[in-house]
């Protein structure tokens, strides 16, 4: 019997895979989850929020920068500091980088064209949202974005690296990170990373569209496994 | 309280890759005209504010900048104050 934590979806206008977060966690996890409203000032008795995809505000400005304004996402700083967990998927990555809960920015894909495809991912294990794979597992997640190029400068790289925070790297199917497989032109082929107290991920690829047996594919439930497991010892 | 115009002019910064000023100078490539080299794409963006002087109204733009309208990770800034009657 899983244990039960007590999830949030945040919701802005222009959310669009809120619902499909929601279902994975309710229907298929069985756990607890609300929704939490942008313009909402309270996050209370919650252990982990995920930060859905979309385009929020109409990706307006630089995507994700306007969310990071939001009455909500003000409280989501704080929610940080008390050591939340905090899942930013696709938008939400970029909404988590915009509030500088996330370091490093998601720059336009190199070939400037919108992808939606599977890709496979090489897994670092060592965090609450991946210790249930294994290290150097290599799963396949599909990812949906124009603006899934990953950017920082060398510093910020190089602390990532030595602070282990680079989570989910683009890899080909034998766990080789060559540039061949990069779909977006990120450096080091980042695809997911962490903030340096591990309680904030952001990741391009959407593990909710891969956690059903419906869709061929539950490679991406471990992920919310993982943090309720995290919560479980 | 005297109004100020602002225009702000946003550019990624050199070592950020613009994939669409690439684009760019590529489509011009096959235009058979190859003096023009270069190309990085900004946004401008224009809007006014009340400040009691000009120092003060700097101070504001700077501080918009920094909360919402540009990104410093990737993107480098200017503006220029202009009094509203002009």
């Amino acid at each position: 019997m899983m244990k039960k934590i007590n999830f949030a979806v945040l919701n802005f206008p222009g959310s669009n895979c809120e619902r499909d977060c929601f279902h994975v966690l309710t229907k298929i996890l069985k756990q607890k989850c609300k929704y939490i409203w942008h313009d909402s000032s309270s996050i209370s008795g919650v252990d982990c929020i995920v930060v859905p995809g979309g385009f929020s505000y109409g990706d307006y400005l630089r995507t994700g920068s306007i969310a990071s304004q939001s009455k909500i996402a003000k409280k989501l700083k704080q929610f940080s500091l008390n050591g939340g967990s905090i899942i930013g998927i696709c938008n939400g990555f970029q909404i988590l980088t915009e509030l500088k809960l996330l370091p490093g920015t998601l720059l336009r894909n190199k070939s400037l064209r919108f992808i939606c495809k599977d890709v496979n991912l090489k897994v670092n294990n060592d965090s609450r949202f991946s210790n249930l794979y294994e290290n150097n597992e290599i799963i396949k997640i599909p990812i949906a974005h124009a603006e899934g190029n990953f950017y920082a400068d060398k510093i910020t790289i190089n602390k990532m690296k030595k602070n282990n925070q680079i989570i989910f790297s683009y890899s080909d199917s034998n766990g080789d990170l060559n540039s061949n497989i990069n779909p977006n032109g990120s450096i080091l082929n980042i695809a997911g990373i962490t903030n340096k107290s591990k309680n904030v991920i952001g990741m391009m690829p959407h593990p909710e569209r891969a956690s059903e047996k419906i869709f061929g594919n539950t490679d991406g439930l471990k992920l919310f496994k993982s943090v309720i497991n995290f919560y479980s010892n | 309280m005297p109004s100020y115009k602002i225009n702000l002019n946003i550019m990624p910064i050199p070592s950020v890759l613009d994939p669409q000023g690439e684009a760019i100078e590529n489509s011009l490539k096959n235009s058979s005209n190859p003096s023009a080299s270069g190309f990085r794409v900004g946004k401008k963006i224009t809007f006014t504010v009340r400040a009691s002087n000009k120092r003060k109204c700097k101070e504001i733009v700077k501080d918009l900048c920094q909360k919402l309208l540009v990104n410093e990770v990737i993107e480098e800034y200017s503006f220029e104050i202009y009094d509203e009657k002009n």
